[in-house]
């Protein structure tokens, strides 16, 4: 850069970053480190802690609940991941559009994403309703028995899958907005000229300048999707018989069910080392493909 | 012409039929909160209340003070999102754009904060406020909530986004790096500004776990806290949670719109450079 | 130097703006001792109190319970604070982890165990031999002994709730089927829900949940246990557990006279019963207000025992902190808010539970109310009660169980499997 001493980069750094770190590390990355230390523990929060070194970690590697919650999460990401991003990327794109109404329809599909799961769950139950339900009703009318859903263990993983993809198509779609957004206009109109079709526009414009968008998006959504939590605690409790039971409410019913914090703490910390492989593999794969973010 | 008629009608069919997906809890919601009281949930659903009526809403108002925990909902949204953003967007900007040791490290380190899930991390950040003298204060519940990694993380993929040539010709004005920013960059990025505001505001107001923890008296509690107390042990008037969810989102739907202007005026000054 | 005008502004923006924070913050913490209004009586001592059961129907009931309290007892304040009972115990938890709980606050039965397992308590022995104005036998003894450990009282007991069984009448009278009587056995029970069930109207005859607290009173009904009597053997798997279990499974599976979740899927079976589809329902006497508009006549009856009879229960009771500045204070509230004429008054006025005392005339005005009829059953059903087997780890012993019986209700194992695998985990629990 030109003209640009080390002194001054060093200030600007302290300008951008330090309130940022300072803050981060006061409130996000002690209580991070703390939950570290408590997984060596054994603490049921109303008596004294009791250092038991690697003891919680073997009980969580031969734990048969955390690697039933383990394998329904990876169900969980398997189903919601792909398809949420697809018809994200779907809907953002129709609501980029330059047509008469599209705030309001922007509005309409916002809606799901500001609802609360408590009432989500009450909708949902009833669409996913064996014998009145529309889901099955529709199914019925090419000819397809539909599954009982939220209550055979088999289908109820994917009855939460199909309302968390509902729920959270507005958000990633608000995203995919704004990155929308940021392509330049004379991008298109140059391909207008050039008479190029709609599916090379987007293979050769919109799918690359998104790239950093997508980084983004698979990032965040694949650590938030390891953390499936609130959807299933209201549909379904984990039940019928634990078929979706996931790692997080394991780690909930540890911490504040069982009072075992110090154990909660030891599965937080597998699952932090599964997030972060996952989330590693992801970036460096992105990299290789040629859409990554630097 | 005809084909681009067609194509317009098949888009707007399109985009009808999912938003008559996304719009129907609202629905529901609308039609339990105007039912009567004591009115269960029964199969086949009724979606036309037989006597539509306001007492559910009545009813909210009588047994949570909504007054005081929309103040203070919105006090602590309104605070939080502002620093937030631009605590974020500035961090955001050092990750995107400028260079130094131990970048790529650091970056990591504020993505592996999103992995530890908050159950955990939540009593010892509740000791320690109680250390600060801090348990059932503002501060409290506004400080944990400005500092965020996803926030920083989605900022800087933005700026990422935006060519380098822009800031190269301010640099050769001899303009810094804190110049730019506030005279350029917070201009090209609007649309991304309006996304990090929804989705700060929308964190702050829906947040429980940590007001649920850090507050212990009326006079600092939010609204998530208000309508969990209209869950009863053994049963629960539905029509009068609802009622009280409804009013609780309406703020939401305000800010969501307002941002949303952002983004169609981010349309028209894109194609800009 | 434009840039470091820019920065300095928003750090002053930052500064001002957190310490109005701070500030608006230190009037609001100086307010409380001003506002007492009584300059000449000594500083009143605050007690908090933390509760589950006030919110959302009862914030009223336990405001005119405090005023009525701290009108007789001038010195002490109460400040209340009211917790949704799904978030109670997380939030319960983190406090007393930083030692800032309330100096009073409600426990369920079952967790009172653990809380006072965990020695987590206030040791109320001494204040109640100080007190010589309190006089422990205007509580039900059972009642208030169940809040003891180890001979020492930690809790005093507040409230309770039984099950009894709920019945249609009008559906009986169609049906021509004789309303149940304390003789009734489960094979009357079940003789009745066959005529009562109708598939195509969705009527069915009867409904009894299958999950932990069900089923620990029925294999009572049936002279079996869960653990032994000083809890170090699991009885889980006694035949006579297997023959319940599978009773209660054969009702929905063998005779359908229970509806599967897939019928029922969403409804609750309290909204099946009020909707006139459940004929029998074995449900809690919280259900009175709700049922109170329906329309149809409906009353309550004893539960059919097989071999026996038997009745569960939910009791709450109020603790003292262990980590509490004023142990005196908070007993007084305690013992008003548990044992008071006012507080009882009040309680059974608002059916918010039933308060677990002696007292006749306090009764006498709960059993004038109607629906049900006969509302004497509630009381009858004492007579059988039996208490939850509670051990330390009692969310744990749930959970297992739970999750057991629900696999057998779907068919995933046999009543013996599930019951033997749940004995296996158990073993492992009370170790």
């Amino acid at each position: 850069m030109v003209g640009f001493n080390k002194w001054n980069k060093v200030k600007t750094l302290a300008i951008f970053l330090l309130p940022s770190l300072i803050g981060m590390t006061v409130f996000v990355i002690l209580p991070i480190i703390s939950s570290l230390g408590l997984s060596f523990t054994k603490w049921d929060l109303i008596g004294d802690i009791q250092w038991v070194g690697m003891a919680n970690y073997s009980r969580v590697i031969k734990d048969p609940n955390i690697h039933g919650a383990l394998w329904h999460t990876l169900q969980f990401i398997a189903g919601y991941l792909p398809s949420v991003m697809i018809i994200s990327l779907g809907v953002a794109m129709l609501l980029n559009q330059k047509l008469k109404g599209v705030v309001f329809f922007r509005a309409l599909y916002f809606i799901p994403v500001i609802t609360s799961w408590v009432a989500v769950s009450m909708i949902w139950k009833w669409l996913l309703n064996p014998e009145y339900g529309i889901v099955n009703y529709l199914l019925s009318l090419i000819g397809i028995a539909g599954p009982g859903w939220l209550v055979d263990a088999d289908w109820a993983m994917i009855g939460v899958i199909l309302t968390s993809v509902w729920k959270d198509i507005g958000f990633i779609t608000v995203i995919y907005l704004a990155g929308l957004q940021e392509i330049p206009g004379h991008l298109y109109e140059a391909a207008a000229i050039d008479g190029v079709n709609g599916w090379q526009k987007f293979r050769h414009i919109t799918w690359p300048m998104l790239s950093s968008t997508t980084f983004f998006v698979v990032t965040i959504s694949l650590i938030n999707s390891f953390q499936v939590f609130d959807q299933v605690w209201v549909m379904t409790e984990g039940g019928p018989a634990g078929a979706t039971s996931v790692m997080v409410q394991q780690i909930y019913l540890n911490a504040f069910r069982y009072y075992k914090m110090g154990y909660a703490s030891a599965i937080s910390w597998v699952l932090f080392i599964i997030i972060f492989a996952f989330t590693f593999a992801q970036n460096r794969m992105q990299k290789k493909w040629g859409y990554s973010d630097e | 012409m005809n084909k681009s008629r067609m194509k317009k009608i098949g888009m707007y069919l399109l985009l009808t039929i999912g938003a008559i997906a996304m719009i129907l809890p609202f629905l529901w919601m609308l039609s339990t909160s105007l039912k009567s009281s004591n009115v269960t949930f029964v199969l086949p659903p009724k979606w036309i209340p037989d006597n539509p009526n306001l007492e559910s809403y009545r009813q909210v108002f009588e047994t949570v003070p909504m007054g005081r925990f929309f103040f203070n909902s919105i006090f602590v949204a309104v605070i939080s999102t502002f620093f937030q953003v631009l605590i974020c967007s500035m961090a955001g900007y050092a990750f995107a754009r400028i260079q130094f040791k131990g970048r790529e490290v650091l970056f990591y380190v504020y993505l592996a904060t999103l992995m530890v899930p908050q159950q955990v991390t939540l009593t010892p950040l509740f000791i320690m406020m109680n250390m600060l003298g801090w348990a059932n204060t503002y501060q409290a519940l506004i400080l944990p909530g400005i500092f965020s990694a996803f926030g920083t993380f989605l900022m800087r993929q933005f700026f990422m986004g935006i060519p380098n040539s822009i800031e190269e010709a301010a640099f050769i004005d001899g303009a810094g790096y804190v110049t730019i920013f506030f005279r350029i960059i917070i201009h090209l990025a609007k649309p991304v500004f309006a996304t990090l505001f929804i989705f700060a505001f929308m964190a702050s107001w829906n947040n429980f776990l940590w007001p649920l923890i850090i507050t212990t008296d009326t006079t600092h509690m939010t609204l998530p806290l208000g309508l969990a107390s209209l869950k009863g042990r053994w049963t629960t008037d539905w029509n009068v949670l609802m009622a009280g969810t409804l009013v609780s989102i309406v703020p939401m739907m305000f800010v969501y719109i307002f941002t949303q202007k952002y983004i169609i005026k981010g349309l028209t000054h894109t194609g800009l450079k | 130097m434009k840039k470091w005008t820019s920065f300095a502004l928003i750090f002053i923006l930052v500064v001002s703006v957190l310490s109005g924070c701070t500030s608006t913050e230190a009037p609001a913490a100086t307010e409380e001792p001003a506002a007492t209004e009584e300059p000449t009586a000594a500083e009143p001592v605050t007690v908090k109190y933390m509760t589950f059961s006030a919110a959302p129907d009862h914030i009223a009931d336990l405001e005119a319970m405090i005023l009525a309290f701290e009108k007789e007892n001038p010195g002490i304040k109460v400040d209340y604070e009211t917790v949704g009972w799904d978030d109670y115990f997380t939030k319960l938890q983190t406090q007393v982890a930083s030692k800032t709980e309330s100096d009073t606050f409600e426990l369920n039965y079952e967790n009172f165990v653990t809380y006072a397992s965990k020695n987590a308590l206030y040791d109320m022995d001494a204040l109640m031999a100080k007190d010589t104005a309190f006089d422990p036998s205007v509580f039900n003894e059972t009642a208030l002994n169940a809040f003891q450990l180890n001979g020492k009282q930690y809790g005093l007991v507040e409230s309770f709730s039984n099950v009894v069984m709920f019945y249609n009448k009008d559906l009986f009278d169609a049906a021509g089927v004789a309303y149940p009587d304390p003789s009734w056995t489960w094979q009357d029970e079940l003789a009745a829900a066959q005529k009562l069930t109708d598939a195509d109207a969705g009527v069915w005859g009867t409904f009894a949940p299958i999950q932990f607290w069900e089923f620990y009173k029925t294999i009572e009904q049936n002279g079996g246990k869960i653990f032994n009597e000083d809890k170090t053997e699991v009885l889980i798997d006694s035949k006579e557990n297997v023959e319940t279990l599978t009773w209660m499974i054969d009702k929905i599976n063998k005779y359908n006279v229970t509806p599967n979740d897939a019928k029922m899927s969403g409804q609750s079976d309290g909204d099946m019963f009020k909707a006139g589809k459940i004929a029998m329902l074995r449900s809690g006497i919280w259900m009175f207000g709700l049922f109170a508009d329906a329309d149809f006549n409906w009353d309550i009856a004893l539960e059919p025992g097989n071999t026996q009879k038997a009745h569960h229960f939910f009791s709450n009771g109020v603790a003292i902190s262990k980590n509490t500045k004023n142990p005196e204070a908070a007993w007084e509230w305690v013992k008003f808010y548990t044992s008071s004429q006012e507080a009882a008054e009040i309680r059974v006025a608002s059916s918010w539970e039933l308060p677990a005392l002696t007292d006749e005339t306090l009764l006498a005005a709960y059993l004038e109310q109607s629906p049900p009829e006969s509302r004497e059953v509630v009381f009858e059903a004492l007579n059988t009660l039996v208490v939850p087997p509670v051990i330390e780890s009692w969310n744990e012993l749930t959970d297992i169980v739970g999750q057991e019986l629900e696999q057998a209700k779907l068919g995933q194992k046999t009543p013996e499997k599930a019951l033997q695998d749940a004995k296996t985990a158990l073993e492992q629990l009370i170790q």
